[in-house]
């Protein structure tokens, strides 16, 4: 620190008492010492001003109205300097935090950190990951893409299957009979100004009480009992290492793997069938095999009990251990449940991903597409010029292979006074365009 | 020499911290992360914000007419609609320009802005002048200022012929400055 800022700072401390204020922040005693399992918290912390920094760019360029929304994400994904960059930091960040609040509450669960006096900070604890899961909810609404719409619409009709308040519910969520502009504006003002108010008291309620309470510490009371080490610097400097490292991973996914949009939101287009994010694909997988007049136990009532047993686990689990050996019936409730969301989640991931493998002509076919230009007169998904046209599902429309291969060798031949050039290809250049072209089909 | 205050703070009983070399090495690491990770976001965060600023729109090229309407020295007003990217919102606007075919290879396309305060000026066929009913700013068919208070002639725009075609890139230039400065 130079003298200037030294000087400074002890200018301001002679007004402010900074001093009083940084031994209350920095020196925190952490029984048992600093260590790499508490970082979950710091870590869930980091991600949230991640996702409030990025998410208060994208605003910047966002038009949160039907007419307007997809175009603007196009502008920000292709438009905007660092745009791809931004949009996939604020969507890789969302995944991370919800990775960061399950590794958190797991720790927490692991180490009876909800047991007295902790219980207050464990139910403001559920009551933010509640939060963050609506804040997944109505943002995944924002770009108005097919998948946007149609996975919103069916998070609605969900609640519209709870009795007596459902319909009424439903109605307040869309703002109106139909999931339109009424909804994309209320999810957008819930998303970027209601929620990180919400979020925001409730995080400074949740460390106002550790600080009250002060940490856990280890389950061991032996280790405990060795003394405390101070927050500053130890811990801080693991908590760093460890939002250095997830910094890292978000921005390499965001530079690495593109997040496309799907074609512009189409309420007409009653075919499309959307994929939530991973952290809801769980549920997803567990609302196909409850069916008829069970339904309405996987859409609202199992929900609701799992909340209720989360929010009020401190109380339930009376036992007071910390150790975990000496807490069997809580550790095999924990990890049963724990088992049952991975397994849906696995019958899902195996489920989406293990249909359609790309076969190899069509990337090669692809790649073609690209080289020859035929962007230029061609649309697909929104990409392309608008002259000739549109292939975003041309597989569906004209399935026949042969009359691809002839159209290539000689368009004018089958569609006469097209304006396509004839493009001097081989017979497997031709395979491999008439594989992309037919694969270009809507998502079954 | 005494270790600065904040090296070892008083503490409790049973707390401890860190000191000497151990503790600068936290304390330094942990600062270069929050630069590393500062820099990481306000580098391309900057580039976001600042990124339309940078951009210059190219003018479109915008097909304004045959060149067989035009008759030599007769200047023609031409109506055309010309697209305008407003960042993801495509606009029209309706802008006319006056084109006038100078000899027969040569063709003169005017700005139907007066250069003097911004008025639209017409053609008066009885005094063959380009006339501006505001200041009363007067131009010849080749545009230059034959009387009034106009401090430069005519705007003249780009244009070109394809196919018989004229083409004519839209521009506006500050008014009232004896040099053409676009805007």
């Amino acid at each position: 620190m130079s003298s200037l800022g030294s000087r400074l700072y002890a200018w301001l401390d002679r007004r402010l008492k900074l001093k009083r204020l940084q031994r209350t922040l920095l020196d925190e005693p952490i029984p048992g010492g600093a260590s790499w399992i508490y970082v979950f918290g710091s870590a869930t912390l980091f991600l949230f001003l991640l996702q409030g920094i990025t998410g208060m760019f994208l605003a910047v360029y966002y038009a949160p109205t039907p007419d307007h929304a997809y175009d603007s994400i196009q502008f920000i994904e292709n438009q905007v300097t660092f745009g791809a960059f931004v949009r996939g930091l604020h969507h890789w960040g969302a995944s991370a935090m919800v990775v960061a609040i399950g590794l958190h509450m797991l720790q927490a669960f692991l180490y009876g950190a909800y047991k007295p006096p902790r219980e207050l900070m464990w139910m403001v604890g559920v009551l933010l990951f509640l939060l963050t899961l609506t804040f997944a909810f109505t943002g995944y609404l924002l770009p108005w893409d097919q998948n946007a719409y149609w996975a919103t619409q069916i998070g609605i009709n969900m609640v519209g299957t709870i009795p007596i308040v459902g319909d009424f519910m439903v109605r307040v969520l869309r703002g109106g009979e139909t999931l339109g502009a009424l909804t994309i504006s209320r999810f957008f003002a819930v998303h970027v100004l209601f929620l990180p108010a919400l979020i925001v008291g409730g995080i400074l309620l949740h460390l106002f009480i550790l600080r009250r309470v002060g940490p856990a510490g280890p389950w061991s009371e032996q280790r405990a009992v060795q003394g405390s080490e101070t927050f500053w610097p130890r811990q801080v400097y693991m908590d760093a290492v460890v939002m250095l490292a997830i910094f890292a991973v978000v921005a390499t996914l965001a530079i690495t793997v593109p997040f496309p949009l799907a074609d512009k939101a189409n309420p007409s287009d009653t075919t499309f069938v959307p994929v939530p994010e991973w952290y809801f694909l769980f549920y997803y997988q567990l609302l196909k095999y409850v069916h008829g007049p069970l339904a309405p136990l996987a859409t609202w009532v199992l929900p609701a009990i799992v909340f209720l047993v989360l929010l009020l686990w401190p109380f339930l689990d009376r036992n007071p251990a910390r150790h975990p050996a000496a807490r069997p019936a809580a550790l095999a409730a924990g990890a049963g449940f724990l088992a049952v969301v991975l397994i849906l989640l696995g019958i899902s991931l195996r489920d989406l991903y293990a249909v359609p493998r790309v076969d190899p002509a069509v990337a090669y076919g692809k790649a073609m597409y690209a080289r020859l230009g035929c962007a230029g007169c061609h649309r697909i998904h929104g990409e392309g010029g608008a002259v000739c046209p549109d292939l975003s599902y041309v597989g569906d429309t004209r399935p026949d292979r042969t009359w691809h291969l002839q159209h290539f060798r000689d368009p004018q031949s089958v569609s006469p006074g097209s304006i396509m050039p004839k493009f001097p290809l081989n017979e497997q250049e031709l395979n491999h365009l008439a594989s992309y072209v037919l694969s270009l089909k809507r998502p079954t | 020499m005494n270790p600065p205050e904040e090296d070892k703070p008083p503490l409790a009983a049973g707390v401890y911290t860190p000191i000497g070399p151990r503790r600068r090495f936290f304390q330094w690491v942990t600062g270069a992360i929050f630069g590393v990770i500062g820099l990481g976001l306000a580098i391309p965060l900057t580039g976001y914000i600042i990124s339309p600023a940078l951009k210059r729109r190219s003018k479109p090229w915008v097909d304004v007419g045959s060149v067989d309407e035009l008759v030599p020295g007769e200047p023609k007003q031409l109506a055309h609609v010309l697209p305008i990217q407003d960042g993801y919102i495509e606009l029209r606007a309706v802008k006319s320009v006056w084109a006038v075919r100078q000899s027969k290879d040569e063709i003169t396309v005017f700005s139907p802005i007066c250069p003097h305060l911004g008025c639209g000026f017409r053609w008066d066929d009885g005094e063959r002048k380009f006339k501006c009913p505001c200041h009363g700013s007067d131009y010849s068919v080749t545009g230059q200022v034959l009387a009034g208070p106009a401090p430069r002639p005519l705007d003249v725009l780009p244009n070109k012929v394809e196919h018989r075609r004229l083409f004519v890139m839209y521009k506006e230039f500050k008014a009232g400055l004896p040099k053409q400065v676009e805007l």
